[in-house]
């Protein structure tokens, strides 16, 4: 009797040691809506904080945000999705500024001012002075020609096609040579970077978060570190990387000396949540101050009109689009194509799962984007003319076709793929969903062997090329989507589009593209583009939807009420 | 006693070979390429090729597997894809959350469940009995996940006594604990009560009525005694069920802790987490074996003797 | 009645080997193995009928739980039938409404009947129940056999084997399989069957064990019967009690792992509606249309409930010492 009674005695005291050692304080800010008290700690814990990286940051103040995963890594070099970090801790050599009436437009940032050379192919870089990085080095043009020589050369390294006009960029991919030879340093304060060719989104290119500037003395310290441990990633932004605890939350805290002024919010937290009613319980129990409603769509409708005031929106400029493979059978045949375009009643799919938030479209440039086309040719929605299609085609009697859904994307996507399955019942196309894990989804679509999905590409830089180039830019381009496009004739002048140096006409070949794509070919089925909703607590202030799909978090003009 | 100890240790050997040759194949006849899936969409195919090498992902799958039980010997569980973080790093990081978060939920079903169990057999077939054997058995017949919504969504959001969230707190572990608990809660308190009126059945537990003991005074004095044992063994044994559970209870209230880690690798088809994640866990419940086996003996008399 | 028996609170001297002492014991609360007992086999005075009708008489929350999963297993083979509308069928006008006299438990996010869908969703989580339990028994039970019977190496393989099995935590494992073989029903049904099948061969090996010493399995022999016609023709038969409450106690667990595997994504798939399903995808709407998780949960948890009781009476009838009065 006496061994089980110590038993126990060693147990519980194992349990209050356990218990009593982990950190509590950490009150994280909390009390987004008035009258909500923000969550204690329990008893007398200290403040821990969160473990990697400053232990000091007293988080209390700070504006809550919340993400549903992780991130990878804040090193923008090596991810092509996690840019909330790099948005907010790095600053590019140039912004792009979208006004109120969703026009778009290039913007100075580390760089004050450039030239381009006539040809279009040398661009002089007038860099900003006085700039500092949060270690407090100074920023110069030789932390350019590091950062560009890195994303080429860094182990795992993706975003390289940003760089991949300028001039040795391949070169130095493949390692015959050792530096970018398109990226000189003239003085502390000027670069000029060649292209090998004309490429005329080359200055929207460098917005892009893939091409933030690295501190080239703290960066080669870091090593494979850098974006890992907050300490050692360093940037110019807005705010500084001050805390990571994996899959519990980021901390950003403001940077001072920032060129452009100091943030009015003096820190951020990140919570990682992936139970997205966890998410909306706790924005509503003044938790949290900022709700992605694209993590919650579902939930949308009753947020706004719970809280009409609280919900901020703009376009978020990206196209949805639904796939026909012409290597598959019967999709070589435009008017297969073509009845599948007019089968698809998307404006009901569009009100069905976003509330109508949105617009359909009917092209490859969505809302938004430089070169939308208010004016081109519409597809509607016309069930018996498909029908009509079908039967001249041969397929009188329908077909079968697959709708291959990624079990990774979200439950909305396979839900649209649901509705589209009925739709194409509805004129005779035996879909049928089938489901594939994310890898060998990836892996079938870049063999160019998947059959239709539905998909969205976000803008990683306002231009059209980047959307019209990804998909049909050349052979490989379009097989790596599944679309397999042939007319190589066309292609040819996708590609050769880029080197348009005069704008207009520029973008009138591509809009000239779209229309033989889309209307002619019926290359895809355009879907929509949608509003990006954001739930705010009643304390935040001046939060803006970021126009893109790359980093939807822009902290820096935000302020908190007390 | 020792050599009885040293032979238990011994069994667990193969155990626990078998455990890390199992996930091993099991995760090497995925479909796809790993550093495809890795990598994601802007990535060149000799970039591909060459993590392959460097992972050595081109080796055959025996020199991989001596490679990874050489390198797991070591407490090296490998880097992970996504991360490019140390795997072993990453699972010590969330193990502490794990660990108070199983404790706390051990102590929630200890307490409900002895407590509903005891009461239960007390009044034995009366209201009581059905109430707090329906209310134990409740806990087992729903999904683990939607308890945890369930209790969140009234003791958090409607009550507000508990933050929605987190786990920097006593208070914010509670209700996580609670809803990891009450499955095991269920189980605990229906053998709780079998034992107990079965013990309740037995000739010294007549003698000490006979005597005159008072009701609850025999069924707490002598009865529990006798009828813990089981239940002690088995709380060792809901540490498996526990982990399990772990998996949702941490996802839904979002717990930083290992059970999120084996989610993230399947969601982010990170191979090297998910292994070390599962491996680790299976260690740690053949040790927990190990040990409840080994408490056994100290417990009951009978088998002391007998060795 | 009292049961003046005392219950050995030792499970057999070969369980207490390694980990197989806390193994069984936790068996134990299922169904304990008494091989020692001849009323654990079927004698001859006690037969199904006498069982059932004891059954019936003594338990009668059992009873009404075995009416209630036969009410389901109906419901679910003739849905179209019963069903009030086609679970497929769409409806973007009617989305996310109300209960209904049309609809009595409303509609989900693409306006489809949810009863229509539990109803339809009985097929799927049933068989989830039924099929992996049914095939992860009958691996067990003929692993259980041979290890018992053959003994030696083969008892040693098998046994460690299902120490590995037991190792590891079901979901975990279930998960590693998923992520091998992708979401889907046919992979739910691998992997749990995968995962379930040592627990049971860990029981009927004890069974066999203390049954093959028994006179009429000695008897047997002893005029030449082959091994495998005594496995399952003398062994097996005696077993069956215990796997019957066996069977009925892993049904559960099997739909709620289902239901589990779903919350994390890797569970049925759409458009086919398992409970699981339903909820995870009706939890989306928690707070504005509750019921869309609510109805299913109560689905899932009327029939775990349903066979938990039965398994508890059935083992109460099956299995004499474990009767309480």
């Amino acid at each position: 009797m006496k061994k089980k009674l110590s038993l126990v005695l060693a147990t519980a005291m194992t349990l209050g040691l356990v218990l009593s050692g982990c950190g509590g304080g950490n009150t994280s800010g909390g009390g987004g809506e008035a009258g909500t008290e923000p969550v204690p700690g329990a008893g007398a814990e200290t403040t821990e904080a969160a473990a990697a990286g400053d232990p000091a940051v007293d988080t209390t103040g700070f504006m809550m945000d919340v993400l549903n995963a992780d991130i990878q890594t804040a090193d923008v070099q090596k991810t092509s999705k996690d840019y909330t970090m790099p948005q907010n801790i790095y600053d590019r050599l140039l912004d792009i500024e979208v006004d109120d009436a969703g026009v778009s437009k290039i913007v100075p940032s580390l760089a004050e001012d450039w030239d381009i050379s006539g040809d279009g192919l040398e661009y002089t870089f007038h860099l900003r002075q006085g700039v500092k990085f949060h270690n407090g080095n100074d920023f110069t043009a030789e932390d350019v020609v590091y950062t560009f020589n890195r994303l080429l050369t860094v182990e795992n390294g993706v975003n390289t096609e940003l760089l991949d006009q300028v001039k040795g960029a391949a070169e130095l991919i493949e390692g015959s040579a050792d530096t970018l030879e398109g990226v000189e340093q003239i003085d502390d304060y000027t670069i000029k970077i060649t292209l090998k060719e004309p490429f005329a989104a080359f200055l929207s290119c460098l917005t892009a978060p893939g091409l933030s500037i690295y501190d080239s003395e703290a960066t080669e310290a870091a090593g494979d570190q850098f974006g890992m441990d907050p300490a050692v990633t360093i940037g110019t932004g807005p705010f500084r990387f001050a805390g990571w605890t994996f899959n519990d939350q980021l901390v950003l805290v403001k940077n001072e000396d920032y060129w452009r002024g100091a943030p009015k919010l003096p820190g951020v937290v990140i919570k990682i949540i992936p139970d997205t009613e966890t998410q909306t319980m706790m924005f509503e129990s003044g938790e949290l101050d900022l709700l992605d409603l694209d993590f919650v769509t579902d939930a949308t409708e009753r947020f706004l009109e719970t809280y009409p005031d609280q919900i901020v929106q703009g376009p978020r400029v990206g196209i949805t689009y639904f796939t026909m493979n012409f290597n598959i059978e019967p999709f070589q045949d435009v008017k297969v194509r073509r009845a599948v375009q007019m089968a698809i009643d998307r404006q009901a799919i569009l009100d069905a799962l976003y509330g109508g938030r949105g617009q359909v479209e009917h092209g490859i440039y969505p809302y938004g984007l430089i070169g939308f086309n208010e004016g081109q040719t519409k597809i509607s929605y016309d069930p018996e003319g498909a029908k009509a299609l079908l039967a001249e085609a041969g397929y009188g009697d329908g077909f079968t076709m697959e709708l291959a859904a990624d079990a990774s994307a979200s439950d909305t996507v396979t839900m649209a793929l649901e509705i589209i399955k009925e739709q194409l019942a509805a004129v005779g196309i035996q879909a049928e969903i089938k489901n594939y894990d994310e890898s060998t989804w990836l892996e079938t679509r870049k063999a160019g062997e998947l059959g239709s999905f539905m998909s969205t590409w976000t803008a990683d830089f306002n231009d059209p090329e980047n959307f019209i180039y990804t998909f049909f830019g050349n052979e490989e381009k379009t097989r790596i989507r599944s679309i397999n496009y042939p007319d190589a004739a066309v292609m040819a002048r996708v590609s050769g589009a880029r080197g348009i140096v005069n704008e207009d006409e520029r973008l009138a070949e591509y809009q000239a593209l779209e229309e033989k794509l889309i209307h002619e070919d019926a290359a895809w089925v355009p879907m929509y583009s949608r509003m990006h909703l954001w739930a705010v607590s009643k304390r935040v202030h001046n939060f803006k939807p970021v126009w893109s799909g790359v980093g939807d978090r822009m902290y820096y003009g935000v302020s908190l009420s007390e | 006693m020792l050599s009885r100890v040293l032979k238990r240790i011994f069994i667990s050997i193969p155990v626990l070979i078998g455990v890390v040759l199992a996930i091993f194949v099991m995760l090497r006849i995925v479909p796809g390429d790993p550093v495809t899936t890795m990598m994601g969409e802007h990535v060149n195919p000799a970039v591909i090729e060459k993590i392959s090498h460097e992972m050595g992902l081109d080796q055959p799958l025996i020199v991989q597997f001596f490679r990874y039980v050489a390198n797991a010997l070591r407490g090296d569980f490998g880097t992970s894809y996504r991360l490019n973080r140390n795997v072993t790093q990453i699972i010590l990081d969330a193990f502490p959350n794990t660990v108070r978060l199983s404790l706390l939920a051990a102590a929630v079903a200890w307490l409900i469940g002895i407590v509903a169990g005891i009461v239960a057999a007390i009044q034995q077939n009366k209201l009581l009995d059905r109430l707090f054997m329906g209310s134990a058995l409740l806990g087992v017949s729903m999904p683990v996940f939607m308890t945890a919504l369930v209790l969140q969504y009234v003791f958090a959001f409607r009550l507000k006594w508990f933050p929605v969230s987190g786990f920097d707190s006593l208070r914010a572990m509670i209700l996580p604990a609670i809803a990891l608990g009450w499955n095991s809660a269920g189980s605990i308190a229906r053998m709780t009560r079998s034992n107990l009126v079965e013990v309740m059945q037995n000739d010294f537990i007549r003698t000490a009525r006979a005597k005159g003991l008072r009701e609850n005074g025999v069924i707490v004095g002598h009865a529990l005694k006798n009828a813990m044992l089981p239940v002690v063994t088995m709380m060792a044994l809901q540490l498996s069920s526990m982990l399990s559970g772990a998996v949702l209870t941490e996802s839904v209230f979002g717990v930083p802790g290992i059970g999120r880690l084996a989610v993230n690798g399947i969601e982010t088809r990170d191979m090297p987490l998910l292994q070390g994640t599962v491996v680790f866990t299976t260690i740690l419940i053949i040790l927990g074996n190990l040990i409840a086996d080994l408490l056994y003996n100290v417990l009951d008399p009978r088998i002391r003797e007998g060795a | 009645m009292t049961n003046d028996r005392e219950r050995p609170t030792e499970v057999g001297r070969e369980e207490k080997e390694g980990m197989a002492a806390v193994r069984a014991v936790r068996k134990a609360e299922f169904c304990m193995p008494k091989p020692e007992e001849p009323g654990a086999q079927l004698g001859e005075s006690d037969t199904w009928a006498d069982k059932l009708q004891t059954l019936v008489r003594q338990n009668k929350i059992a009873a009404i739980s075995a009416v209630v999963i036969v009410l389901m297993i109906l419901a679910a083979v003739f849905a179209p039938l019963v069903a009030p509308y086609d679970h497929l069928a769409q409806s973007l006008t009617d989305r996310l409404q109300d209960p209904s006299a049309a609809h009595w438990l409303g509609t989900d996010e693409l306006g489809r009947d949810v009863l229509s869908r539990i109803i339809f969703g009985a097929r799927i989580s049933l068989t989830v129940g039924l099929v992996p339990t049914l095939i992860s028994m009958a691996i067990g039970t003929i692993l259980g056999l041979c290890a018992g019977f053959y003994g030696g190496k083969t008892d040693f393989i098998i046994m460690r084997l299902a120490d590995v099995m037991l190792a590891f935590p079901s979901l975990l494992l279930a998960m590693v399989v998923m992520y091998t073989m992708g979401g889907g029903l046919i992979n739910i049904f691998i992997a749990l069957s995968l995962v379930n099948w040592a627990g049971t061969a860990r029981i009927v090996r004890s069974q066999t064990l203390s049954l093959k010493e028994k006179e009429f399995v000695e008897a047997a022999r002893s005029i030449g019967v082959k091994k495998w016609t005594i496995m399952f023709r003398h062994i097996l038969p005696n077993c069956l009690p215990s796997l019957i409450v066996l069977f009925t106690l892993n049904i559960p667990s099997a739909i709620l792992s289902e239901a589990s595997l779903s919350f994390l994504g890797i569970g049925a798939q759409p458009p086919s509606a398992s409970w699981g399903l339903m909820v995870v995808r009706g939890k989306k709407y928690l707070f504005s249309e509750p019921w869309l998780s609510i109805a299913p949960s109560v689905a899932i948890m009327i029939v775990v409930l349903a066979f938990n009781f039965l398994g508890d009476g059935l083992r109460d009838v099956l299995d004499p010492y474990l009767k309480e009065q």
